[in-house]
């Protein structure tokens, strides 16, 4: 039972982060990213690629990245063991080069896209995202491709029965974080200019906004936060396969999860991705109960992508907006000039 | 006198597959005057709009704005020299309210990411918010102000329009049919408003069809018809002209 629970609130945190994310870029930008996962992959890009060379580098090991990251690994785990100081540096560098990463190709790959209208933006994203997710994983040299990188464990000091649960308490809290922050970046004439541009971007631009520079501006935070969920994977599960950055998995999935809760409204994303999250990690550890149950002549993880697709559906249909509803932005200057003209009524 | 223009066309034209949609016009908007463009529909006049505005991209000629080429630069560059127009079919936000529709026009420090994290921003907001509640006062749309724009009616919408146009502080406003479809009472009032403004420095180039409300706040008029403008002049030059009598009023005056 603990078990679940912790599971719960790991994939919960990962996916946060993500949603967060693809809301600020849908919900509130109207930016139709169908390349999520390929921000969350330029997470374990900025890991297992960038930092392992730096690791490799560091102790003078040689040889290809598949077997130097594995010999990496045990020299910098056997440091941190020695000395938290640095496994909490190499976690705060992971992060940082997945952010950078992420902004640098969230920004580089909607500027050639950028100018296209909702439904045709939606498939080049998708389709740049699938061809860096097959180019790291056939071309061995970035990533390891199929055969997956070593990474160090960020947390060799924690005794290993604790690991997963410091592991989920650090990622919460960072989901937390981000939470915070793009709530924060979002009640400003900033979230309303989003918003404004996603209704329609002509009145925007006649009234002297850069339609094109917002999107970019956006795109790159939006892709910068979703890599620290890539950052994030990848340190706690101390490999990375390119294999495990699936479009289904980063990008349909987050964006069941934002629809779910209610698009351009933050709350109700971080309620939808706990929703679902929730119901599909119940599926995958009672896949045999479940399957005992129905009498199905296959095991029940088969109908999750028909269920999911059923969900959308119905959600489509029946609840187009969310768990929770969008709410106007209230700004601190808008409040206050309202409650005087409330007291002015009285 | 030498008139002062603000805005000028030079033999602007923009063709659409060969329709010569504009075809060499020649217009000039005399600041702190209104300048009135008529014509039947399909004349171009909303097409000169979307041309000067930088929405569609000249063909041949060019557009003037206080002494500068503006022409073809994006409509995002033309609004920051100080150029806003409405739309013909109100362009509301939809999902935003009437109050988060006015704010979006005005230039924000906010608006910029890292800006909009810091403080600088709140009391210019505060500010456009005072602003905003007395132009929806102004144009008795104030109690709506926190609906979503979707709500609204046809002739409210209208209405915000206009609104968003006087809440940026703009040189010249250009704006395409803004009292179709609202009822009379109003319009002399929003035209009033504008000619107020016309004494602060404000020029105006309007499209408009209803020429027995608007004639009486008009500096000047453009005529255009099938893409050139065919007569120009005051009030009681072009109402006295026969041409105009022929193509304009000849084509629109059996409807009303």
């Amino acid at each position: 039972m603990e078990q679940i629970i912790i599971t719960i609130a790991l994939w919960f945190g990962l996916y946060t982060i993500v949603t967060l994310s693809l809301n600020l870029e849908y919900g509130f930008a109207g930016i139709p990213n169908f390349g999520r996962a390929l921000a969350v992959l330029m997470g374990a890009v900025a890991v297992g690629g960038i930092v392992n060379r730096i690791l490799i580098f560091a102790f003078g090991l040689s040889g290809d990245i598949i077997v130097a990251s594995g010999q990496a690994r045990t020299l910098a785990n056997e440091l941190i063991a020695s000395n938290p100081v640095y496994g909490i540096g190499l976690f705060i560098l992971c992060l940082a080069i997945a952010a950078i990463l992420g902004a640098i190709t969230g920004a580089l790959f909607i500027l050639p896209s950028a100018k296209l209208s909702e439904d045709y933006l939606a498939i080049t994203l998708l389709a740049i995202s699938e061809v860096a997710f097959m180019v790291c994983n056939y071309n061995t040299a970035i990533i390891g491709g199929y055969y997956g990188v070593s990474i160090p464990d960020v947390l060799a000091f924690v005794p290993g029965e604790k690991r997963m649960v410091v592991f989920t308490v650090i990622t919460v809290l960072i989901a937390l974080f981000v939470y915070l922050f793009i709530e924060r970046l979002t009640h400003s004439p900033y979230g309303r200019l989003l918003k404004a541009m996603r209704e329609n971007e002509d009145i925007v631009e006649a009234y002297g906004k850069n339609v094109m520079m917002l999107r970019i501006k956006t795109a790159s935070i939006g892709a910068a936060i979703a890599s620290l969920s890539g950052a994030l994977y990848s340190l706690y599960s101390v490999n990375v396969i390119a294999t495990s950055f699936s479009r289904v998995e980063w990008t349909f999935y987050p964006f069941l999860m934002i629809l779910l809760g209610g698009v351009g409204n933050n709350r109700g994303v971080v309620v939808g991705t706990l929703t679902f999250v929730t119901a599909k990690i119940l599926l995958t550890m009672y896949k045999h109960e479940i399957t005992d149950f129905l009498h199905l002549p296959f095991e029940a993880v088969w109908l999750e992508y028909m269920m999911f697709g059923v969900l959308m559906y119905l959600i489509l249909l029946y609840r187009p907006e969310g768990l929770l509803r969008e709410k106007p932005i209230f700004t601190e200057p808008i409040k206050k000039v309202i409650g005087r003209k409330v007291k002015a009524a009285e | 006198m030498k008139a002062d223009y603000i805005l000028k066309t030079q033999n602007l034209s923009k063709f659409f597959d060969g329709l010569k949609a504009l075809n060499g016009v020649n217009i000039g908007v005399e600041k702190n005057k209104l300048t009135l463009v008529i014509g039947p529909n399909g004349s171009g006049k909303t097409t000169l709009i979307n041309t000067i505005s930088g929405f569609y991209k000249a063909d041949e000629g060019k557009v003037i704005f206080e002494g500068k080429d503006i022409t073809n630069l994006p409509p995002h560059e033309i609004s920051r020299l100080g150029v806003v127009r409405t739309f013909q079919i109100p362009q509301p936000l939809k999902k935003l309210t009437v109050l988060e529709n006015l704010l979006v026009a005005p230039e924000n420090y906010g608006e910029n990411v890292f800006e909009s994290f810091g403080k600088n921003w709140l009391k210019k907001e505060e500010e456009y918010v005072e602003k905003a509640f007395r132009i929806l006062e102004f144009l008795g749309i104030d109690h709506l102000w926190d609906r979503e724009a979707y709500k609204l009616s046809g002739g409210q919408l209208k209405l915000l329009e206009v609104g968003r146009a006087l809440m940026k502080d703009a040189k010249l406003v250009i704006t395409d049919e803004p009292i179709a479809g609202v009822n009379p009472v109003l319009s002399h009032d929003i035209l009033s408003r504008f000619t107020e403004l016309k004494m602060r420095g404000v020029s105006f180039l309007i499209v408009e069809h209803r020429l027995d409300i608007i004639l009486q706040y008009v500096d000047y008029i453009y005529v255009m018809a099938a893409g050139e403008v065919i007569a120009q002049g005051r009030e009681e030059e072009i109402l006295s002209n026969r041409k105009v009598v022929e193509v304009y009023l000849g084509a629109e005056g059996g409807k009303s």
